[in-house]
């Protein structure tokens, strides 16, 4: 039996400021090892659920539970789920001008050995990785000097997001709509990062519209997410289906 | 005990000299202290309460093991030291072209009288009138024709103890035509003294001559700092100032700029942070083009941290026959807490029709969704903070041109 990674048991969370409820009871565990896909129609609460998990402060959580291997993801900092091994890839990256990307991400590094009691990068070190990562995902040096994703095109700006995925080195990574604005070349790149990094002792959960990513990344489950809970779960047939049918059958049958 | 005290000063037989101090104290004797009335002053006035009765300390300076430990530089430089505002008396190391002696010295040489006083009005500015009072402490630096300085003068300003002292320093610095220099001044305390120092840089630039003017001002907490830069520049002429400000509970600094002749130019950046509730910092800006051709530009950006109070002044007058002028300015603040006051008053006096000029102010708090961002690479929310901050004002610290001051200031504010 492999460890669950994170489980989410009947979650209830919405807006902080106006009290709406955009996640209405969800469920979903997910293993180590295992890939899950998560497709649902725009405006349904994708996003909502990948930040609601990061601790994003505009959402406050009304009910439920989620346990992120072993410890109350809930209770901590934003911060300290990333160091326990939460990554995020948006699906809009912010732009922070004035702040150099290799620079960002020496800080990311850094923040995160430090937190848990290693010696930080010298600058030598840090390049040393940080060109090998970069080289993987067709990033150059350039690229990483310019203000982080000021400026960066769509397909720039989810690159540089799987390769912090790659140098930070999460339990389970969340790409959200990682795959939207890369050309044929890029996806590729992106899927096959993120098949070297993938194992049997982290997950993946992976939010998308289309097909074409997860026929490079093969999902274990996808699951069919609608107005704020999962309406269906099945294996990688339920997207090939959804992709010919669309929602329509799945939102009736639930009603 | 007023801000009008007797004491014994250098100089006082000489008629010129004695004169001039006379008529220090008659101006200030007439406009007295900057009050909430006072237009220019309305933002960041303090009583003479405030001040907590400072003594001008007469007692010759004798070094301690204060003076030597707050010199090592990470840059080679002419060192020049101030301590407790008294100038070390030690020889200066000659370099080529440059003269460099105390304004006593500078007095009784007569070399510094055709410039001492001669670049701003005392009834305009209090506190040099009151500087002017108390003349004695200076330096008097002259750059030939010419020259170019192989290394900055770096000018170091420290206090260590906490007598309360009152401190008038006068610096006169003349670079003759097409000479080129960069000098530093540092103001620099342990963090427990007490002190008020006013100084007043006068600074004549000549013909193509240029001067970059860094400060760093890192006054103690409880100090009180006021300083006026008066500055005339000719033709073809280049005053650039940084100046990065973050100590004392009261600052003002003062920028009184004349574009005197054809192609003068003047370029006033400067950073400052509020780092203790109820501190002020206050940058107010003159810039005078009074000839056709000139050219100035001023971006400040403060941080307020703390409930503190930012102020920015700038005015930018064009004189008449001043045609194709350029005069540009731009005030912007970042407010981290809620209490804290920003005051910006950005005045344009445009009297030629033929010239380009803007302003502008914002101020803001930080972007949450960037602070977010940084905090999912697991970056906390304070650290988060200070790399934004050090963003923020980034943008100013890359107008310094030389690598090593630039960092220096970056390892320093
Ligand atoms: N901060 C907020 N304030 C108000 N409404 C919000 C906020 N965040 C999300 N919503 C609303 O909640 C709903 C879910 O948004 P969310 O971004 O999670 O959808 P999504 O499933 O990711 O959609 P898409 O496929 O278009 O990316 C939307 O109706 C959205 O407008
Ligand atoms: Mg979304």
């Amino acid at each position: 039996m492999s460890k669950t990674i994170l489980q989410i048991k009947d979650l209830h969370a919405g807006v902080a400021e106006s009290q709406k409820e955009i996640i209405k009871g969800l469920n979903l565990e997910i293993k180590a090892g295992e890939i899950h896909a998560v497709m649902g129609p725009n405006g349904a609460g994708k996003s909502t659920l990948s930040y609601v998990l990061t601790g994003k402060p505009d959402y406050a959580v009304t009910g439920g539970t989620v346990s992120f291997n072993g410890q109350d993801l809930l209770a901590l900092a934003p911060h300290e789920r990333a160091a326990a091994g939460l990554f995020l890839s948006m699906q809009y990256p912010v732009a922070i001008p004035g702040v150099a990307t290799n620079n960002f991400l020496k800080h990311a590094v850094n923040a995160q050995r430090k937190y848990h009691g290693l010696p930080e990068l010298d600058a030598a070190e840090f390049l040393k990785l940080l060109r090998q990562t970069a080289k993987e995902f067709d990033v150059s040096a350039e690229m990483l000097k310019r203000e982080i994703n000021v400026g960066f095109s769509g397909g720039e700006k989810k690159r540089l997001e799987i390769l912090q995925m790659s140098l930070l080195q999460p339990s389970l990574a969340i790409l959200d709509e990682a795959d939207s604005g890369l050309d044929i070349d890029a996806l590729k790149i992106v899927a096959n990062g993120v098949k070297k990094w993938h194992n049997q002792d982290n997950a993946l959960l992976i939010i998308t519209h289309h097909l074409d990513l997860l026929n490079l990344i093969e999902p274990d489950f996808v699951h069919i997410y609608a107005d704020g809970h999962i309406v269906q779960s099945g294996d990688k047939n339920l997207a090939v289906e959804l992709e010919q049918s669309g929602y329509k059958n799945f939102l009736d049958a639930e009603k | 005990m007023s801000l009008l005290q007797t004491v014994k000063l250098w100089g006082e037989n000489i008629p010129w000299f004695e004169g001039l101090r006379e008529k220090g104290r008659i101006a200030f004797e007439k406009v007295g202290l900057p009050t909430a009335k006072t237009e220019a002053w309305k933002y960041s006035f303090f009583k003479e309460d405030d001040l907590r009765n400072p003594q001008i300390d007469m007692t010759e300076h004798h070094c301690c093991e204060h003076c030597e430990q707050h010199s090592a530089l990470p840059f080679e430089a002419l060192k020049i030291e101030y301590c407790n505002g008294r100038l070390h008396s030690e020889e200066l190391p000659p370099l080529a072209g440059l003269m460099i002696k105390p304004l006593v010295e500078a007095i009784y040489d007569k070399d510094v009288q055709p410039y001492l006083n001669k670049s701003f009005d005392l009834e305009q500015f209090p506190f040099a009138a009151l500087n002017t009072a108390y003349l004695e402490q200076g330096l008097f630096i002259l750059l030939e024709r010419g020259t170019t300085l192989s290394k900055p003068i770096y000018i170091c300003y420290h206090h260590h103890d906490n007598a309360n002292c009152l401190c008038h320093i006068r610096n006169v610095i003349v670079l003759e035509n097409s000479a080129d220099a960069t000098i530093i001044e540092h103001f620099d305390a342990e963090p427990n003294a007490i002190y008020t120092q006013n100084i007043v840089n006068e600074i004549f630039i000549g013909n193509n001559a240029s001067l970059r003017h860094l400060t760093l001002q890192n006054e103690a907490l409880a100090a009180h700092h006021v300083l006026l830069n008066s500055v005339e520049v000719k033709n073809n002429g280049c005053y650039r100032s940084f100046c990065a400000q973050k100590g004392a509970r009261c600052s003002r600094q003062e920028n009184f700029i004349k574009l005197l002749q054809e192609g003068a130019e003047a370029e006033v950046n400067g950073i400052y942070r509020l780092v203790a509730d109820k501190q002020v910092c206050d940058t107010t800006t003159n810039i005078r083009h009074l000839a056709p051709h000139t050219l100035s530009n001023q971006l400040v950006k403060g941080v307020a941290e703390k409930a503190g109070r930012g102020v920015f002044q700038g005015q930018i007058h064009i004189a008449p026959n001043a045609q194709q002028c350029e005069g540009y300015q731009l005030h912007r603040a970042l407010l981290l807490d809620d209490n804290a006051e920003i005051d910006c008053k950005p005045e344009l006096e445009i009297f030629a029709d033929d010239v380009k000029c803007s302003h502008g102010a914002a101020s803001g708090d930080l972007d949450k969704e960037q602070l977010f961002y940084m905090q999912t690479r697991g970056i906390d929310e304070q650290q988060a903070i200070a790399i934004l901050i050090t963003a923020y004002i980034d943008e100013v610290i890359q107008k310094i041109t030389d690598d090593s001051l630039k960092n220096w200031i970056k390892q320093n504010f």
